[in-house]
């Protein structure tokens, strides 16, 4: 029989392949699409505690949260528009103006 | 018996494609198996009682966020820089520190007492998902609602306005 | 209930089934006789330069699509709307609330088109 467990380790794994892309790509697109990854563990993990526990709070969270991925996505891609435009690159390691 | 065998199928073929998305080496393979863990997370949705978030799932991401993935790899033109050395240096700390957070984790859930079997709504009304979640969000959550459409609005007004800022600077591109 | 969803599963499953299969049984059954002339792009004698992504894409299309992603999230809110406005005592609430909605969105609609994002030059 299938428990909440189950939806839970599945959304374990996919957050730890998310995080781990985040922390091993250099490449800055690949790590939105890691963190794509994330968003849909957390989603995931949501509608399953919805399920299980009874209550419709979760579902509607996740499509809000649908939402604020889309929104995300789109103004973190602009950004990178942006600073691909100034700078010709898309590696992490050499975006570090900012870095102290 | 027979959701838990789909359950696995989905959950391998997602697993395995994220993993391909994080070690494919050119960007447009990566959007592609992110295509295919997508699809996955929503047949996932659909094993949990919510065809609407299943549809919402292949609408949204599959339909426009990875359009926009795509749209964005042609034109940073990442084809020409899969050749240089793609991983990060640091991996060899972060790949361990992750499975190491990941078992961790395993084992908070497997002893925590998250057993709840087989609860679950009445499947009559699973039967209108979207009415059922129509109701709570223009009901109880009508607020949080109008909050998203200035989120989208203010998500809407950013990027087009940094898109377009440098336009008239840089005209070829 | 999760027996309703079967047909799309086998329809999926199909047509990958076909996709694959398509493209490996042409891949062992074709004949192969490769050589120079046939391997290049053109097979009119001209060298090829670069390689097919080296032109840059026009940013535009990144606009448009960025358009085309917050306008989807918005049909999203829609979908739900548009079944409980059979319901006759609360249709009349809902409708000024996803009016608001969509008035919001109007604005953000209207600043695109002021700044030229959805002229094709």
């Amino acid at each position: 029989m299938l428990t909440l467990s189950h939806y839970l380790i599945l959304s374990l794994l996919l957050f730890s392949i998310g995080v781990a892309g985040v922390l091993t790509r250099r490449n800055i697109i690949v790590v939105l699409m890691s963190l794509e990854l994330i968003f849909n563990s957390v989603n995931i993990s949501l509608a399953a505690f919805s399920y299980y526990l009874h209550s419709l709070t979760g579902m509607v969270f996740v499509v809000f949260n649908i939402t604020i991925a889309a929104a995300e996505v789109a103004v973190g891609l602009a950004i990178l528009v942006c600073v691909y435009r100034r700078r010709r690159t898309t590696n992490v390691d050499e975006l570090d103006e900012l870095k102290g | 018996m027979m959701e838990q065998v789909f359950f696995y199928i989905f959950s391998i073929i997602a697993v395995i494609s994220a993993i391909s998305v994080i070690s494919a080496r050119s960007a447009v393979r990566s959007a592609f198996y992110l295509i295919i863990t997508l699809m996955q997370v929503a047949a996932i949705f659909i094993l949990l009682r919510s065809p609407f978030l299943a549809a919402v799932q292949v609408f949204i991401y599959v339909g426009a966020v990875m359009v926009l993935f795509l749209f964005a790899v042609m034109v940073l033109d990442i084809g020409r820089e899969k050749l240089v050395a793609y991983m990060h240096h640091q991996s060899v700390i972060a790949v361990p520190a992750v499975i190491v957070f990941f078992i961790m984790g395993a084992y908070m859930i497997i002893r925590g007492g998250w057993n709840v079997s087989n609860a679950g709504f009445p499947e009559a009304a699973l039967a209108k998902s979207s009415e059922v979640i129509g109701k709570e969000m223009f009901g109880r959550y009508l607020f949080p609602f109008e909050v998203v459409s200035l989120v989208l609005l203010i998500a809407l007004i950013g990027a087009v306005a940094l898109v377009l800022r440098g336009r008239e600077k840089d005209k070829q591109c | 209930m999760l027996l309703s969803y079967l047909p799309v599963l086998i329809m999926i499953g199909f047509v990958s089934f076909m996709a694959i299969a398509v493209l490996l049984m042409s891949a062992v059954f074709s004949p192969k006789n490769p050589y120079h002339e046939k391997l290049i792009a053109w097979e009119c004698g001209l060298e090829p330069v670069g390689e097919a992504n080296k032109g840059r894409f026009r940013v535009h299309f990144f606009v448009i699509s960025i358009l085309f992603v917050i306008f989807d999230v918005e049909t999203l809110y829609l979908f739900p709307w548009a079944t409980l406005l059979a319901d006759k005592s609360i249709s009349g609430f809902i409708f000024v609330e996803m009016i608001i909605f969509v008035a919001v969105l109007a604005l953000g609609l209207i600043y695109a088109w002021a700044k030229g994002a959805l002229e094709w030059v």
